[in-house]
């Protein structure tokens, strides 16, 4: 019996979208990144191609975190009361990106002035030379004075943003605007929110082919399926010409891994579940390359062990010389 | 949706002033209304105008032209006209993608307009109807429509290129046409994967009725759930343009977000 020809005929593609700027470029960093761009389903070679592979992420805080496990303290305690050592260290593990937390501007978490996010922006881009992700703390407010300050500091490096909501999103992407940024588009698991977000910040003059999609996202065994199946449909209304979903997708998968009990309960809390310093990155790294299935561009991660082993999928996915 | 602007017909009144007088303006100033409407075919009838009509035509093409690069669709009845004025507007427009419209599946007809498609790399509208005239039945409409596809594939005619017309009557003289139609179409498009394009010339079903712009806007809906993907109709109606959006976002079509005929609008650029 012949084998029946499942190739599928795309009309469109994602778009590729290129994050930091080397000095030709008009900035500092020593290389930039780009994502999306794929024609087909992810990682089916017939079907289309992957000319960018999904990029990692690795978090820097802007304070040292509190109640994070001991996997990653172990990995990080000695350097993450200093966001400058602390991004020289994934660049070290051999992060693609830079992804910066301004937590401590949470009023809860520091109530850091703007000045004090500057500081650390500027002191994260003098410490590595890798492109730069850089989020808010999520109120609103905050975000309002603190963001357009860090995008003006960090002008021309043209790092990516976090991000425009659909009850705020002008202060953000005009910030993203003026200041040659590109810009994270975020709806809490709801595909239409999503493209919902993408038509207001679009309606602002903002470019469509400047934008990444953040879906939210959630951890195996906590609705991940809900995720996936957000990133399918996405992908296939991308492939089918619909400009407004048509963005790289970034999932922050680190936080939501390292959230659940399975991957940060201690030793002697889950004798039964096998030692947490494999436990915690499996947790992770399981999470990751189930959604890059879905179809994810751009995947933040924590611990480095899960990066070795996303890495080494990403490679068994897409070929190319060994990372 | 593919919308076939109905709006440059010679049966109008200030569209036949434009064409007997060459007022370019008259004609440049519909196409821009309909375009804006989210017209994506510019249809071109030329009514009961004066002079030649296949200078009309390449007239009309080239005016129409100046203001949009969308496809033109050259509408008559008359066979032997189509065959003398898509060459030419096609020499005119040599870049301009053409639409014959329309055909019937009489076997003559067929061999004379769809050989002309084929050289000028247009589209072509065929009607479910032969020498025999417009059929009553489902069966007939599928039969003839099953006819001219096969035909039109044959000759080379890709099947993105070809439209099929069940043809709807005025309700109001023929009620049991309209699910006719519709039944055509659904049967149509189950025999054929990848199924051809699917249009009416949709301002017929209301023809001499007193609610017009509902009937039109409803039964469209309808035929869109039936299968239809293309119509000719008025692009600058809105109601009628939202109507037919929101109903393939029902079908799902369109990837829904709450603002979804401002998406549509801004994927056609308009």
């Amino acid at each position: 019996m012949p084998v029946p020809d499942a190739k599928e005929k795309w009309s469109a593609r994602v778009n590729p979208v290129t994050l930091g700027a080397t000095k030709e470029t008009g900035g500092t960093r020593g290389r930039t990144v780009t994502i999306g761009g794929a024609s087909g389903i992810p990682f089916l070679g017939f079907d289309g191609e992957t000319p960018h592979r999904p990029a990692i992420a690795l978090d820097v805080w802007d304070k040292e975190p509190t109640g994070w496990p001991k996997p990653l303290e172990d990995a990080y305690g000695d350097v993450w009361s200093d966001p400058a050592a602390w991004a020289r260290r994934v660049a070290e593990l051999g992060a693609d990106l830079v992804n910066l937390r301004l937590v401590g501007t949470h009023p809860d978490e520091g109530d850091f002035p703007a000045q004090r996010a500057v500081d650390t922006v500027k002191a994260v881009l003098a410490a590595c030379d890798l492109p730069l992700i850089v989020w808010g703390c999520e109120v609103p407010a905050k975000d309002q004075q603190v963001m357009p300050k860090v995008a003006e500091a960090a002008q021309g490096e043209n790092c990516l943003l976090g991000g425009a909501a659909e009850a705020e999103y002008r202060t953000i992407t005009a910030a993203a605007q003026a200041y040659g940024h590109k810009l994270i588009a975020m709806s809490p698991c709801d595909i239409n929110k999503a493209k919902q977000v993408n038509i207001l910040v679009s309606d602002m003059g903002f470019p469509l082919t400047d934008i990444v999609i953040f879906p939210s996202t959630a951890a195996l065994g906590y609705g991940m399926e809900y995720i996936y199946s957000i990133l399918e449909r996405g992908r296939l209304a991308a492939l089918s010409g619909d400009r407004l979903m048509a963005q790289p997708v970034i999932l922050d998968v680190g936080y939501e891994a390292w959230r659940v009990k399975e991957a940060r309960s201690s030793d002697d809390l889950a004798p039964a579940w096998g030692p947490v310093a494999w436990r915690g990155p499996a947790w992770e790294a399981v999470t990751a390359t189930d959604l890059l299935q879905g179809g994810a561009d751009l995947l933040i991660l924590r611990h480095p062990k899960a990066v070795e082993a996303v890495r080494n999928t990403i490679h068994q996915l897409v070929g190319g010389p060994t990372p | 949706m593919i919308i076939f602007s109905e709006r440059i017909n010679g049966m109008y009144r200030d569209v036949q002033a434009g064409i007997n007088d060459r007022q370019k303006e008259v004609i440049q100033a519909l196409v821009r209304e309909q375009v804006a409407g989210g017209a994506d075919v510019m249809d071109i009838n030329l009514g009961p105008t004066k002079g030649d009509p296949v200078e009309n035509f390449v007239w009309l093409a080239r005016v129409i032209r100046e203001v949009t690069d969308k496809p033109l669709s050259l509408d008559s009845a008359k066979p032997d006209l189509l065959a003398r004025a898509v060459p030419k507007v096609h020499e005119a427009l040599p870049d301009a993608k053409l639409v014959i419209n329309s055909c019937t599946a009489a076997p003559d007809n067929m061999a004379k307009l769809i050989p002309v498609a084929a050289a000028s790399g247009a589209g072509i509208i065929g009607l479910t109807m032969d020498q025999e005239g417009v059929p009553g039945s489902v069966e007939k409409r599928v039969e003839c429509g099953a006819a001219f596809l096969v035909t039109a594939m044959e000759n080379g005619i890709p099947v993105e290129d070809i439209y099929i017309d069940p043809i709807i009557l005025p309700v109001n003289v023929a009620p049991k046409q309209p699910v006719n139609v519709m039944e055509a179409i659904r049967q149509l498009a189950m025999a054929c994967d990848p199924p051809p394009h699917f249009i009416l010339g949709l301002s017929n079903v209301s023809q001499r009725c007193l609610m017009k712009h509902l009937l039109n806007r409803t039964y469209l809906v309808m035929c869109i759930a039936a299968g239809l993907d293309a119509a000719i109709m008025d692009a600058a109606d809105k109601d009628l343009v939202e109507a037919a959006i929101s109903a393939e976002v029902m079908l799902d079509k369109h990837l829904y977000s709450d603002d979804y005929i401002k998406a549509w609008r801004m994927q056609k650029g308009i």
